[in-house]
């Protein structure tokens, strides 16, 4: 689940504008930290493995709403601090390619960001207690984990936004009269009928459990599909290329010159 | 996602939108979207999408190729709404929500190179986020091309067929490998070029200025129009309820004249 499909006007203005508020500030704070270092180098890399996850979203497995992610493969092959600035690049391109709201852009960062630094995290930490042999199985389990973990952020995200049986939910726009944020459910259109404006409004019954067991059910179907394609993409990496897979991007080694090899001019 | 088609479009096409300043087309997606998210009334916001569509036929653009991907979203916000809205209405109002959304967005990049889009971004980001912006578009191409270019190789070696869906995936999962790493050396590659070209650590794009300030002008003047209409029905919902229809008719009648220009220029 590496972002969610929750349309502009949707959630509330205080939690996509606290997911854009943290989003950019972590964007900003990897971008410094970038500045120190020689990563500048690697920002095609970015754009290469951005891309690449673009590529792979856009092809869609209609039945069950999911599209393959690969952002374990971005946040292995990126590692912590690229994965960030990748993670806010492919929001804003889906974003404007339609796929995606905009004002959602900074919550389907921290998502997409969450799966990139898990992914790296888990994969490592897997890697380090199974073996170098074992590239599949540490990423599919890692896939497995990490695409568990950010669905019950997604949950947990609609819940935070009022999806509940108890409160209705609102579309996040601010009533300047009495500046709360009114459901547009209990009271407007929806709520009194189309014509009509005199029907009394109703407490929606929303269910944050049906969302969760619709998610819960379809989730993982798809998180093995993306297990098995990250197991299938990274161990097929890890015997061509390993350094690419256990070193990290800062440690790809720079293409060296026939008859330089020993750095001599 | 046939991404050639829309950046064929946005190069080469040519309309009142392809000659409005990039900033301008930003600023109006941008009220646009407010309207979207002001509205909570259905009407509003598919008289919104059906303004937007309008927009698209009296401009001649490619609205077969547009349709299906401002179209995508609603997969995915069909599950949201069945999962979590309480009603039908509700429902198709989310739904609405993330086509119109997604009209837009693809209406600015129909109509604009990405260069621009990014340009006027690349002002408000760090340099690393607005090159990697750049690079990234840039790269979608590449790839995709490559992805279909190695699939069509391991179909014609018998490598993916129908009849052997494991042997197709495991031939699918190879041509990923294969493409990440031909991705990897492109990357080292490109870098290498733009250092050669003088790449200091950002990328500089000048915004176009645009060749039609009268449709600047139109563009504002009727996204405004569009949040005036959207905010008036969520304030005052009590008192306009009734006529909700209108903005929709009004949406309609456009919709019909544009089709009927479009009809009688060909």
């Amino acid at each position: 689940m590496s972002h969610i499909h929750i349309p502009d006007g949707v959630l509330p203005v205080w939690l996509w504008l606290s997911g854009w508020i943290v989003a950019v500030a972590l964007v900003w704070l990897a971008s410094a930290l970038s500045a120190r270092s020689d990563i500048r180098r690697k920002v095609p890399l970015v754009g290469i493995v951005s891309a690449l996850v673009l590529v792979a979203m856009s092809s869609e497995i209609v039945p069950i709403a999911y599209h393959i992610n690969l952002t374990v493969v971005a946040g292995v092959l990126l590692g912590p601090q690229l994965a960030i600035i990748s993670a806010f690049v492919v929001q804003v391109v889906l974003a404007l390619l339609g796929h995606g709201g905009v004002t959602v852009i900074g919550l389907n960062t921290l998502m997409t960001m969450t799966e990139m630094l898990l992914g790296w995290a888990l994969f490592r930490g897997f890697v380090k207690l199974l073996g170098r042999g074992h590239v599949r199985a540490a990423s599919a389990v890692t896939t497995v984990i990490t695409l568990a973990i950010t669905t019950t952020l997604l949950v947990g995200l609609v819940a935070v936004s009022g999806v509940t049986a108890a409160t209705a939910r609102e579309t996040g726009a601010l009533n300047p009269r009495n500046l709360t944020f009114a459901s547009p459910f209990s009271k407007g259109v929806v709520g009194i009928g189309l014509f009509s404006g005199r029907q009394t409004a109703t407490a929606p019954a929303v269910g944050l459990k049906r969302f969760a067991t619709i998610v819960y059910t379809l989730g993982p179907i798809g998180w093995i599909i993306e297990a098995l394609v990250t197991a299938a993409v990274l161990g097929y990496v890890a015997r061509v290329r390993p350094s690419l897979v256990f070193e990290g991007p800062l440690a790809v080694a720079e293409p060296v010159l026939p008859g330089d090899e020993h750095g001599v001019h | 996602m046939d991404i050639a088609v829309l950046d064929r479009s946005a190069v080469s096409g040519r309309s009142h939108l392809h000659d409005a300043s990039p900033r301008t087309k930003l600023l109006a997606f941008a009220l646009v979207l407010a309207s979207i998210v002001v509205s909570s009334n259905l009407f509003i916001v598919v008289a919104l999408a059906l303004a937007l569509l309008a927009v698209i036929t009296a401009e001649r653009l490619p609205a077969r190729q547009m349709l299906p991907l401002a179209a995508y979203p609603a997969i995915f916000a069909a599950v949201f709404a069945i999962a979590s809205a309480p009603d039908a209405l509700a429902a198709a109002l989310i739904i609405a929500k993330a086509v119109t959304a997604a009209l837009g967005a693809v209406t600015l990049m129909f109509t604009t190179p990405y260069p621009q889009v990014f340009a006027v971004a690349q002002r408000v980001t760090p340099a690393l986020v607005g090159d990697a912006l750049l690079m990234t578009y840039r790269a979608i191409f590449i790839l995709a091309e490559k992805f279909a270019d190695l699939t069509r190789a391991v179909r014609l070696r018998a490598g993916i067929s129908g009849t052997h869906p494991i042997r197709s995936a495991q031939a699918t999962t190879r041509a990923l490998g294969g493409l990440l790493l031909y991705s990897v050396d492109l990357a080292q590659r490109e870098y290498d070029v733009l250092v050669l070209r003088g790449y200091s650590g950002r990328l500089k794009v000048a915004e176009r200025p645009s060749r039609s300030p009268r449709t600047d002008q139109s563009l504002i003047a009727g996204s405004l129009a569009a949040l005036a209409v959207a905010i008036v029905w969520r304030v005052y919902w009590a008192s306009v309820i009734n006529y909700s229809w209108i903005p929709l008719a009004a949406a309609l009648l456009g919709l019909f004249a544009a089709l009927l220009f479009r009809g009688r220029n060909r």
